[in-house]
């Protein structure tokens, strides 16, 4: 425990109190599911499709494979997730307010949720 | 050095500057620097991604746009941008559930290596065909 506080505080010197939150796990967590979502994310649109993008008809194909959407969402779901917890990260380092935190992680949620929002309706826009 | 004296802002700020710092100071800029612009991106990419709702006329034209050689350079720094987050990240997680902690310059130094390598690789398949 000890060196992983030393550790936290190696990577963010301006962290006022050496206490390991539960945001932190969150974006490690995250962060790991990320190197899989992405990668696959990214492979099968930039690097197997042909000239590195689909077109339009193969777009829909894609995302009409159910194993491929439920992937895709869960990326989505995840990305927004460890951004938004990266921005708070950021803002926090500001050294806010107790209360000033507690705004800045509700607005955060609340872009959070839009964003998967728009995400989810964008997906089944191009599948219907 | 930051200190307590400093104002807020400018002392959050701080590390931005990374001039005569230390290697892990380096890692800590290079991850929020291109963990900021992953942000930016993602929504330019959800933006963009848009046009696919409008039909495939929309979508056909930006796919012509986006094989422009100028537009392949953004690819390569997205991909840099990738690399280096991701790949320091896993220093990152490592290093907080005590693994390689006494190593992490090695380690930061081993994975960033390894960033170049797949993105020199991944330009020559971006601009080779």
């Amino acid at each position: 425990m000890e060196n992983r506080l030393t550790n936290e505080m190696m990577e963010n010197p301006f962290a006022q109190e050496p206490k390991a939150s539960s945001s932190w796990y969150w974006q490690i967590f995250t962060g790991i599911a990320l190197i899989f979502l992405l990668g696959l994310h990214f492979i099968a649109n930039h690097f197997i499709a042909q000239g590195g993008i689909r077109d339009y008809a193969d777009v829909v194909s894609y995302l009409r494979n159910p194993i491929i959407l439920v992937w895709e969402v869960l990326f989505l779901i995840v990305v927004a997730t460890h951004a938004m917890l990266g921005i708070r990260a950021i803002v926090m380092d500001f050294g806010i307010s107790a209360q000033a935190e507690k705004r800045l992680s509700q607005a955060l949620t609340v872009v959070g949720v839009l964003t998967v929002a728009y995400g989810l309706w964008l997906t089944w826009a191009i599948i219907h | 050095m930051a200190t307590l004296e400093q104002p807020k802002v400018r002392r959050a700020g701080r590390w931005f500057d990374v001039r005569h710092r230390k290697i892990g100071m380096w890692a800590y800029a290079l991850n929020r620097i291109t963990g900021i612009g992953l942000v930016v991106y993602l929504y330019l990419h959800l933006v963009v991604l848009s046009t696919l709702s409008r039909g495939p006329g929309s979508w056909d034209a930006f796919i012509s746009l986006a094989r422009q050689p100028y537009f392949l350079i953004l690819d390569v720094i997205l991909l840099a941008g990738i690399l280096i987050h991701g790949l320091n990240g896993i220093r990152i997680a490592l290093t907080s559930f005590d693994v390689g902690v006494k190593r992490q310059k090695a380690l930061f130094s081993g994975l960033m290596l390894v960033a170049l390598v797949a993105l020199s690789a991944a330009a020559l398949k971006i601009f080779g065909g």
